[in-house]
Formats: structure tokens, C-alpha cells, sequence
């Protein structure tokens, strides 16, 4: 009962779906009312069993995530070698299999797991890994080892899938200021939303309407990037007066973190809202929110266990907000971070830039279980780093083909061994 | 995005002598009455209630219509000696008062290069509290913000706090990391000024053992025998050399050269620690005593001993040597020009260009006044294709307001919308610094700079006369839609909105 139900492709759908939005100038009178009709063919969609609505969520978790402090090898005495006091983690972990442990502040991830709900990927990587922070993001948001793309292989996706120019909320990073690598795409239209509750115009009413006429036609280089920036604006502005009256948190989220410092991001806050985007029918399909502060070059051992912790509470409210709303089977989250960290611990107990790390990716759509390689301390490299097992963008396939039903090829370049962890769709 | 061709004589732009009636511009745009009507009734004079407005009878600038473009792309104004000053005042600077655009004027593009070059900078006044913040009485961090943005606004000096913000970009830190409990942020803006426009080599030691620094990127935590690799990278990707430049086998043996620095101490850190002691019940550390001066100490102890490859190089290293070491590569003067020319001149710089300073760059050994020189009297500079072709960050934005406004705008407003734009002080995003040019645009700061327009107007006791703004500010230069809404309006409260929040005022 799947994909013969429209009789349309997934992209025909959202073409069609959004065709009162195709031209800009007639979103000036009825933009308004765009979301809300896509909203309402989506669930439309939804209630016949057409598997056009799923929602991706990407964590990013910046600065470069100890693979080997969250996904803990158990009983390795080389590790513990390695980590003279970081290794100690181990002996707190929560066990998923005999060999292995989630970090101990990762209890509601952990849950998930048991419930099979949770599938994590190991040893992620890429050949000829580059340690610098801005060159390896690059590479994991373009989707392109060698770096020369630019654009963001999210963004790509929007793209090549979607008519995002008449909907800006099919495309949003969340706790940000600025458009997140990933999503970058010049065909893309892309809605990023710091905090919900300053996103408005201050002033009276009538600004909205006279920002509109002084952002038309701009001349110069940044003239179309201003104009869309501000058309997207008032369609957001208009779309968030609707969405939050219709949403209240199911869940607990909460950002009140004791961080020892540096991330300022509103990981819980983020995602609280990304569920009122997801649960209130706007249309949005990918969304990117970041988690900063792991690029634990010191005193890493609270650093780190304290980002575990906030990162478990955000997500476990944001999966319980969902489920609560009966979403949870759209919405497939997954981390990424730049690079994993050196097995070897520094001498101010931290440690330096490293290789591959586990990926998450968490939600009903998720076929859990362990997926890749556990990374071999015994192994090292040259320069004492891990080996991958997986091609990130085997990742990225998976996402692409199993869960947002697109051509992974077209937007990758070209085919991975297949990682299985999205559920196949019922039939 | 593409632009269209630019005229490329500046001396003819397009637009040059036409000077159509608000009428014929109105027309020729294809505005009808009621958009007009609808514009006026926009709600602006609602916009600050309590705000004294002044009567209707202030003249409809038409003059705002002489640089209407017909083409796709602004027409540049820069063959004209005034448009010329504008733009080094608001790339060189942050912008002008009115009074300042007219000094300059007066003065002319050459002797305002001069005089802003070779003025020696005056110094900010000192931040109350700060070299003495501790535990218990740490810099907060809006004063902090705000103590340097009400200098910018300020400063007889502004090219060197113009100057200072580069830097802080380029040898970025954040309070975060470095915490406010000490006095090393603050301390940092200070050397960061005095080294602005000095020999490059000379600032690049300054910032290797600078406490701040030392924090940020942990070289105050390493040691010969385990390094700590956080600098050692970051001092040839980001600050010099660029990425692709070194091995991994280098940054190890950076680390190792490297290594050895601490952190010094001040009288209010040693209390803290005395009263840690206690309250942990163990004795005070032996031998604590503060350190006299502002910058890293070196423990030849932590250091290490033993010859290391660097960079092809192998011998037994110290600072200076590793720093020598990188200031000879070849990378580093392009490394740098570039990013000048994307702060300064354009987001996409010519390679040719780009050597061409970079030579002068080395000739000179490396001397920031003389480059800075050589970018502002280039030819490139006041160029057509150059006019627009820059992006405000957030700070000059909003320091260029209150500029533009010549009055009183809080600076702590300013340090707080900073953050919602992209750009807080001493809190930069990432070790990289802050994006540039098309990078500041997202729905998210694009709103936020237009609020900051609406929230500074909003928070006057009355609000300065336009009079010739759209001449002072903006060139007389703008879209159609911003002269229809310019010529529509009739009190001043809505063209400073206008003019703030127009896409004109955020490009540089």
C-alpha cells in the first residue's frame, strides 16, 4: 500500500504539494496559506500510508567527539594504557554487549537502545582524514573526501528533491545564526532560526510589509541572497504564529546545563523546536541543530561526560516529545561530528585531534542494533590513530535511500556497501 | 547570484547626471499610488510612540533618486572624491557621523588615508575591576563587550579599533574558554591594539605567549614530555601558513618546540587559590606567588630537550626559532593578504592581486602599516566591481548606526544584539574566528539586523534630523524600492529606518 497509493514519486508529490507556492510573487499576497495546505497534504499523505513524510534530524556535535569516551571498548588493557585516566570511564559505562558500554551519562540513549531504537554505526571515517577541524567539516558536510564541492549534501538533497523556493521551512537549522555547512546549497531556500521567540519584527504590524518592498529587486552580489533571506523571513515569521499556538512541549526540555564551558548552544531549545516544525505539520524535512564543545583538548574526562549528559536529555525529550505526539515514526535523528580524538591521552587530560568515531542515529524509523567495526586499539596508524571501518557517506546513503526515499547516488556521486539500518517500509 | 557587468569606467556611472523628478522615478519603477499610500501608512510614526516627530514639512530627498541603477548591479559613485572617503570610512573604520564624513571630505582620500594611518591610536579607557577580576569578581562579560564597542563608537582612532577587531578575529579567543575569572581576555584586546599595525612577527610572538592565548589553544598546558597539539596547529592553519601547508609530523613537532609556557598569575588568582585551598582544607600551594608580568612565563623545566624535524628543519627548537621558522614559508604573506583583502577590499580577491601585496607584504618585512597602505591606495580599492562588494559584520553594522545617528546608542544594546546576529564579542563561533561577507546573511541575522534598527530608533528620546543621511551614508546610491520608500516617507523616523535596515546600509 506504498508507493503505488498516489501513483506519484515522492518529489512529483512535493512538486505538486507545493504548487500554490511556485513563484515568488505570488507568495507577497497568499504565502500565508501555503504551509498550512502542504501541512495538510502531508497528513493526508500520512493517514493512506504514503512514505512521504519522514524528517531527518542531524546533530551536529562540534568540535570533534572522543569516539572512545562514548562508545567505550570494556576490558581493553591497551586502552587503558593509552588513557591513564580517561580509561577509567570504562568501569562506569552501561553495557550494550560484553566488549562495549555506553558513557554513563548516556542512560536515556541507552533505553532507547534496549527498545531497538537506537543504531549505532562504529569506526566512521574517511581515507586520507585531515586533523584540521574546518577542513574535515568541510568534508563532512559537502559529502566529498577530496573537498573540492561546495555545497552541503543536505542542501544538495533539497535541491534536487524538494521545491523549497516557495517554502522555506522544508530546510531549517535550529540554535543557530547562520546556515550550517550541510544544508549551504545556492538552489536551496533555507530558514535558520536561532530562538523562536525574537524570530518576529519588532515594531508595529506594518514593517513586515515595508521590509518586503525595501528587500526586492537588490542589485549586486548579495541582492539575491538579501531578498530571499527576507522573503523566507515573513514566511517563517507567519508560519511560527500558527505553529506555536497549535504546539506545547510534551516533554521536558531543559538547558539548564552545568557545562565547565563553551557551548553556547541551546541543544534542548533547538529541538524543542524542531518538534513544533516536525508535529505541527509544517513541512519541514531536514533539520540540523549543533551541540559545541568537544574539542576536549584538556581536562576532558567532566567536560566530555557533561556534554554526554546534556546531549542524552535533549534527545530523550525530544524523542518522548515526539512519540507523546505520535511522530516519532517520522523522525530519524543522527549525529555527525568531524573527526573522533586520539587514542593516546595528552598530558593535560585531554586529547588531540583523531579519526574515525561512531555515528547515532536514533528514532522509530531506526533498525537498531550495532552497525560497522569496533575500533582496534591495538591497531593504530602511523601517527597512533584509528583505522575506519565506514565510509561516512555510507551513512549519508542510508539516510538518503532508506529513510528520505531519495536517490542517494545522485546526490553522493556514487554507491556504498549498503548499511541496513532503517527499517525497510511496510508493505 | 552571478552579477551582471559592472560599468567598468568609474568615472561614468551609469546613473551620472540623471537626476529624474520623484515622479519620473516612481514611474519608471512602476509604482502605483497604492503601494505609495500603503508605504505611508506603514505605521511608522506608531513605530516610537513618545518620540517628538518632526513636522511634515521636511523636503522629500530627491536627490535619493540620482544613483537609481539600470542595471543588475549597484552603480558605482567611486569616481567621485567624496564616495571615494565614504568608503574608506566605512571599510577602514566603522563608518562616519556626519561631522566626520565632512572633516574627510574636506581633507580628501590621500590625507585621510594619512591621517589615519599615522595617527598614533588612542588607548580605551581602562575597564574597572578587570585586572583585578577573580573568582568571586569576574569581568562580566556585557561590560567587557560593551566597554569595547562604546570605543569603537568613541575612539578619536578608529581605524586602530578597526584594526583591533581583525586581529580578534584572526587571533581569536573567547571568554568562554579563557574564563572571566582572570584578567587574560581583557588583557588580550590591550596587546592586540598595540601590536595592530607593528611588524607581524613581532604580534605573532605577542600572541604565542599572550595568557589569553595561552588558555584558548592550551600551549599554557603543554609540556615536553606530552604535548599538547592545539596550538602548534592552529598557529600555522589559522594564523599563518593556511591549511595543506604542514604535515602532521610538523604540528607534533611544533608541539614539542613549543612547549613549556605557563600562565602568570595575578595577586587576585593567587587569593582564589589560597581560598580553594582552604575551603578543600588542604594547604595553600608552596611557593605561589604573583607574577609581575602580563604575559606567559617559560619553566625551561616543561620544556623539551632534544632536536626535532620542523618543516624540513632539524635542530633543537625554541619559540622564536619555530616562529622564524613559519614567518619563512611562503604561505604565510598570502595566507594574510588574502584575508585583509576579503575584509577590506573584496570577498573574492584576485590571485594577481593578491601577490602583488603579498611581495610588498614580505619587501616590508612583514609590516602591517605599510599593507594596510598598500590595500587602501590600491587601484583595487576604489575600483568599481569593489563598490558593495563587502558585507557588514554585525558589529560594524551597529556601531555604524550609532555613528549614522550621531547620538547617544547604547553600547551595551549593541553588545547584546551581537549575539543574536552571529557576531559577540570575545565569543567568537569557533577557533576559526567569525565567517565573512555572504556568511553573515541567514533568515535568522537578517531579521536581527533589521530589528536592531527598529529597537535603536524605538529607544531615542527623539530622533535626529535626516537631512542629507542618504548622501552621507549611503552615497545617494540606492535600489528603487528603497528611493519609492524613501520619497514616500515623510518623517524622519521612518527614513532612519529605512536607511538602517535597507540592504545599502549593510554593505560596505
Amino acid at each position: 500500500m506504498s508507493s503505488e497509493y498516489t501513483g506519484l514519486s515522492r518529489r512529483d508529490f512535493l512538486r505538486n504539494g507545493l504548487v500554490f507556492g511556485v513563484g515568488s510573487s505570488a507568495l507577497s499576497a497568499g504565502y500565508a496559506a501555503v504551509p498550512d495546505v502542504f501541512a495538510r497534504a502531508i497528513f493526508a499523505a500520512k493517514q493512506a500510508g504514503a512514505q512521504n513524510d519522514k524528517v531527518l534530524v542531524m546533530i551536529q556535535l562540534g568540535g570533534g567527539n572522543d569516539g572512545l569516551q562514548t562508545v567505550i571498548p570494556l576490558g581493553s588493557s591497551k586502552l587503558r594504557d593509552l588513557r591513564p585516566t580517561l580509561g577509567t570511564v570504562a568501569d562506569k559505562a552501561l553495557p550494550i554487549t560484553k566488549d562495549l558500554g555506553l558513557h554513563e551519562s548516556l542512560a536515556g540513549v541507552k533505553k532507547l537502545y534496549d527498545q531497538g531504537k537506537v543504531a549505532i554505526v562504529q569506526g566512521v571515517g574517511y581515507p586520507s582524514p585531515s586533523f584540521s577541524h574546518f577542513d574535515s567539516i568541510r568534508v563532512w558536510e559537502t559529502g566529498d573526501p577530496t573537498r573540492r564541492q561546495q555545497d552541503g549534501w543536505l542542501g544538495k538533497t533539497i535541491a534536487a528533491n524538494y521545491d523549497s523556493a516557495g517554502h522555506p521551512l522544508l530546510g531549517v537549522a535550529c540554535g543557530t545564526t547562520s546556515v550550517p555547512g550541510m544544508l549551504r546549497d545556492l538552489q536551496a531556500t533555507l530558514t535558520v532560526i536561532d530562538q523562536q521567540q525574537t524570530f518576529k519584527f519588532g515594531g508595529t504590524a506594518d514593517v513586515d510589509g515595508v521590509m518586503g518592498t525595501l528587500y526586492k529587486h537588490t542589485p549586486g552580489i548579495y541582492g539575491a541572497l538579501f531578498d530571499s533571506s527576507m522573503s523566507s523571513i515573513r514566511d517563517t515569521i507567519q508560519q511560527l504564529k500558527t505553529s506555536s499556538t497549535k504546539y506545547t512541549p510534551k516533554a521536558t526540555y531543559s538547558d539548564k546545563q552545568n557545562l565547565v564551558y563553551s557551548s553556547k548552544n541551546q541543544l534542548a531549545a533547538a529541538l524543542q523546536l524542531a518538534s513544533e516544525l516536525i508535529v505541527t505539520g509544517t513541512g519541514v524535512k531536514v533539520l540540523h541543530v549543533t551541540l559545541g564543545g568537544f574539542d576536549t583538548h584538556y581536562t576532558e574526562m567532566q567536560r566530555h561526560s557533561d556534554l554526554m549528559a546534556y546531549f542524552d536529555s535533549a534527545v530523550s525529550a525530544f524523542y518522548q516529545d515526539l512519540a507523546a505526539y505520535g511522530q516519532s515514526d517520522r523522525v530519524l535523528i543522527a549525529t555527525w561530528s568531524e573527526f573522533g580524538r586520539r587514542p593516546n591521552e595528552n598530558a593535560s587530560g585531554g586529547t588531540d585531534h583523531g579519526t574515525a568515531s561512531p555515528v547515532f542515529l536514533i528514532g522509530d524509523p531506526v533498525k537498531g542494533g550495532l552497525y560497522g567495526e569496533t575500533p582496534n586499539v591495538t591497531k593504530l596508524d602511523t601517527l597512533g590513530n584509528l583505522s575506519y571501518a565506514v565510509d561516512y557517506r555510507a551513512v549519508y546513503q542510508e539516510i538518503l535511500n532508506g529513510h528520505l526515499g531519495v536517490d542517494g547516488k545522485a546526490i553522493l556521486g556514487q554507491s556504498f556497501d549498503q548499511l541496513s539500518f532503517v527499517k525497510p517500509a511496510a508493505h | 547570484m552571478q552579477d551582471a557587468p559592472r560599468p567598468t569606467d568609474p568615472k561614468k556611472p551609469a546613473a551620472s547626471g540623471l537626476k529624474p523628478t520623484r515622479r519620473q522615478v516612481l514611474a519608471a519603477s512602476g509604482v502605483t499610488m497604492a503601494a505609495l499610500v500603503a508605504a505611508r501608512l506603514a505605521g511608522f510614526k506608531q513605530l516610537t510612540p513618545g518620540v517628538t516627530l518632526p513636522g511634515e514639512s521636511t523636503p522629500t530627498p530627491e536627490a535619493i533618486a540620482s544613483g537609481v541603477p539600470t542595471t543588475q548591479d549597484w552603480v558605482s559613485p567611486l569616481g567621485k572624491p567624496e564616495a571615494q572617503v565614504a568608503q574608506l570610512l566605512r571599510r577602514a573604520t566603522f563608518g562616519a557621523t556626519p561631522t566626520e564624513y565632512q572633516t574627510a571630505v574636506k581633507d580628501g582620500f590621500a590625507k585621510t588615508v594619512d591621517r589615519l594611518l599615522e595617527t598614533t591610536p588612542a588607548d580605551p579607557p581602562v575597564l574597572a575591576g578587570a585586572d583585578e577580576a577573580s573568582r568571586d569578581k569576574p569581568i562580566k562579560p556585557n561590560d567587557l563587550q560593551s566597554w569595547w564597542v562604546d570605543w569603537m563608537i568613541k575612539t578619536p582612532t578608529p581605524f586602530a579599533e578597526r584594526m583591533t577587531l581583525f586581529w580578534h578575529g584572526h587571533f581569536t579567543s573567547d571568554y568562554r574558554k579563557v574564563t572571566p575569572q582572570t584578567p587574560y581576555i581583557y588583557w588580550q584586546n590591550l596587546t592586540w591594539r598595540k601590536m595592530a599595525l607593528g611588524k607581524f612577527r613581532d604580534m605573532l610572538y605577542q600572541v604565542t605567549i599572550d595568557p589569553g592565548m595561552l588558555r584558548y589553544l592550551d600551549l599554557g598546558q603543554s609540556t615536553g614530555k606530552a604535548p599538547n597539539e592545539n596550538y602548534s596547529r592552529e598557529v600555522m592553519e589559522l594564523f599563518t601558513m593556511g591549511v595543506g601547508t604542514f604535515t602532521e609530523d610538523d604540528v607534533r613537532a611544533a608541539a614539542k618546540a613549543l612547549a613549556g609556557w605557563r600562565e602568570p598569575l595575578t595577586p587576585a588568582m593567587v587569593d582564589d587559590m589560597i581560598k580553594i585551598a582552604q575551603e578543600r582544607g588542604r594547604p595553600a600551594p608552596r611557593n605561589l606567588s604573583a607574577d609581575t608580568v602580563k604575559t606567559g612565563i617559560f619553566e625551561q623545566r616543561n620544556a623539551y630537550v632534544g632536536a626535532v624535524k620542523y618543516l624540513g628543519e632539524t635542530r633543537q627548537w625554541d619559540t622564536n626559532a619555530v616562529l622564524d621558522k613559519i614567518v619563512a614559508q611562503d604561505s604565510v604573506a598570502p595566507f594574510i593578504v588574502n584575508k585583509v583583502a576579503e575584509e577590506f577590499v573584496s570577498s573574492a580577491p584576485d590571485a594577481a592581486y593578491v601577490k602583488r601585496l603579498a611581495d610588498n607584504f614580505r619587501r616590508t618585512k612583514y609590516d602591517m602599516k605599510s599593507l594596510m597602505k598598500s590595500v587602501f591606495t590600491s587601484p583595487e580599492f576604489l575600483a568599481a566591481p569593489s563598490y558593495r562588494a563587502l558585507m557588514k559584520s554585525p558589529t560594524e553594522l551597529m556601531v555604524s548606526s550609532a555613528k549614522a545617528l550621531a547620538v547617544n546608542v547604547s553600547s551595551q544594546q549593541i553588545a547584546r544584539a551581537g549575539d543574536g546576529m552571529g557576531q559577540g564579542l570575545f565569543d567568537p563561533p569557533e577557533v576559526g574566528g567569525w565567517p565573512s561577507n555572504g556568511s553573515w546573511v541567514s533568515t535568522n541575522n537578517v531579521l536581527a539586523r533589521v530589528n536592531f534598527a527598529i529597537n535603536t530608533l524605538s529607544a531615542l528620546q527623539s530622533v535626529p534630523a535626516f537631512k542629507n543621511a542618504h548622501a552621507v551614508q549611503l552615497d545617494s546610491v540606492v535600489s528603487q524600492d528603497t528611493a519609492q520608500l524613501l520619497n514616500a516617507t515623510t518623517d524622519d523616523a521612518s527614513r532612519w529606518l529605512i536607511l538602517l535596515a535597507s540592504p545599502e546600509f549593510q554593505l560596505k
